[in-house]
């Protein structure tokens, strides 16, 4: 099954990194593509909840919403993914 | 709820100009003003002797004395005159000179326009022209050599006024085709062929493609003088419904969706969360189009909201949209941007609907750059709309 990744391209998800996010695609290895579903998707408040204020950019990777979401923590994470499928 | 944005008949006023090659400044002028207690416009075209600055000079000296002559209702030849006195002599030429086209657009239509030197309007209903209910000659004893035509005309709802400045008629001097230049006939014929094959051409649209004709004709397609096209379209208004920012009250969240569903010809959504609250509502989702991202990182890309219109990201993308009008300058403009201009700039009625919610997350100290209160940017949006680009603009916040 192919893994989804979301990028929040709300105002202070894109003011704190996720504008890089958007092309992480390109630093894919080969094996990976056609893997995994990249798409951006509008603000969904979720670093308006208070334990969150701090932890932007956000992303969603198989619907779970994960912070501090920088290139290297998600590449990271899609590997885990990879292993785990 | 269902408003319905204003459905008054609107006067679309547009002018293309083109700047003499080689030249820094354009020798042709335009201004307009509107005075909201007569429900009167005024547009004056002025084309100053010579091209670039001197031109220029004497084309905005002349284009602000009509306007603040005809504002105040002055004689028309005692007002040609006085703009006549003043103007600077050319030292090389020896004369004081530059042409003007007024239009003086009253309400329900009645029209008067006042041409000294510059070639005479076009009036089109459809394809057809119009011919004026009324001509006088008028000359000054002082100014003997300037004569001055008043042509009196009522615009009808989906009327044309074309005025141009000789550096369209005279487009094509020197071409094979083109002996005598385009002429004030072959202009004519170019926008009647136009209207006949696109009948709801904006004025903004018809004045570019006279003004870009006039150069495609022209010899080497360089612009041997300045080219000023001003259209002025007298239509049932386009309007558009920009809605932004969540209701300060989450009971009027329903009553803020309706809005988006109806009442305009165009919707443009700004902001996440308002996009949350229209996607609950109205049942619908928004899809943010991945490619043409590259190289345009300054904004988040704009996505489609189905059954909707243009979704956007909502305080960078409007700050950027607000400074792009302001300075006229938005070729080289992230996407997000450039869809909102281009949908601004194709509206005539635009009203804006402001959640006045604030966003904490927006508040954080720690973000890199200062957010800007939404309603005072979609106030500065209303203003440059209104004062620069000639729109009906209209702010209810909710």
């Amino acid at each position: 099954m192919k893994i989804r990744l979301e990028i929040c391209c709300g105002t202070t998800c894109y003011m704190l990194g996720a504008n890089k996010l958007l092309h992480l695609e390109d630093q894919f290895p080969p094996e990976w593509r056609g893997q995994i579903d990249v798409s951006a998707v509008p603000c969904n408040d979720v670093c308006n909840e208070k334990e969150s204020l701090r932890n932007a950019p956000f992303v969603k990777i198989n619907g779970e919403w994960i912070g501090n979401a920088t290139p290297e923590r998600v590449m990271e994470l899609l590997a885990a993914k990879m292993q785990e499928e | 709820m269902n408003v319905p944005l204003n459905t008054l008949p609107f006067l679309e006023i547009e002018c293309r100009q083109l700047t003499k090659t080689g030249q820094s400044a354009c020798g042709d002028d335009f201004q307009w003003a509107k005075l909201e207690n007569e429900n009167r416009h005024i547009a004056v075209l002025s084309d100053g002797l010579g091209s670039g600055i001197k031109a220029n000079l004497l084309a905005n000296m002349t284009t602000t004395m009509a306007l603040r002559f005809m504002r105040s209702n002055m004689d028309i030849l005692q007002s040609a005159e006085t703009i006549m006195d003043s103007l600077p002599v050319c030292e090389v030429r020896k004369i004081s000179y530059a042409t003007f086209s007024i239009v003086d657009i009253h309400d329900g239509g009645r029209t008067r326009i006042i041409e000294m030197g510059n070639p005479s309007y076009l009036h089109l209903r459809g394809t057809e022209e119009v011919p004026a209910e009324k001509h006088t000659q008028l000359v000054s004893q002082r100014w003997p050599d300037r004569e001055m035509d008043v042509w009196e005309t009522t615009l009808r709802l989906g009327d044309r006024l074309v005025v141009c400045s000789d550096g369209v008629t005279q487009s094509g001097l020197g071409q094979r085709r083109y002996k005598f230049g385009w002429r004030r006939q072959g202009c004519l014929q170019f926008v009647r062929e136009k209207l006949a094959k696109f009948p709801e051409m904006s004025a903004r649209e018809l004045s570019d493609t006279v003004a870009m004709e006039a150069l495609c004709i022209s010899p080497d397609r360089q612009c041997h003088d300045d080219i000023s096209c001003l259209v002025i379209y007298y239509r049932k208004p386009r309007t558009l419904r920009l809605l932004t920012g969540p209701p300060f009250h989450k009971e009027d969240d329903a009553r803020f969706a309706a809005l988006a569903a109806s009442g305009a010809d165009q919707v443009i959504v700004c902001g996440g969360t308002t996009a949350n609250i229209l996607n609950r509502e109205l049942n619908t989702t928004v899809e943010i189009n991945m490619r043409g991202i590259r190289g345009c990182d300054a904004l988040p890309p704009p996505g489609t909201m189905k059954g909707v219109g243009l979704a956007t990201e909502g305080i960078l993308t409007l700050t950027r949209v607000t400074s792009d009008l302001d300075s006229g300058d938005w070729e080289k403009s992230p996407r997000a941007a450039r869809e909102i201009i281009e949908k601004l700039l194709s509206s005539d009625c635009i009203e804006f609907i402001v959640g006045t919610k604030v966003n904490e997350a927006h508040q954080d100290p720690d973000l890199p750059v200062d957010l800007e209160i939404r309603r005072n940017i979609v106030k500065r949006l209303c203003g440059i709309l209104e004062n620069k680009y000639r729109k009906n603009g209209s702010i209810t916040y909710i």
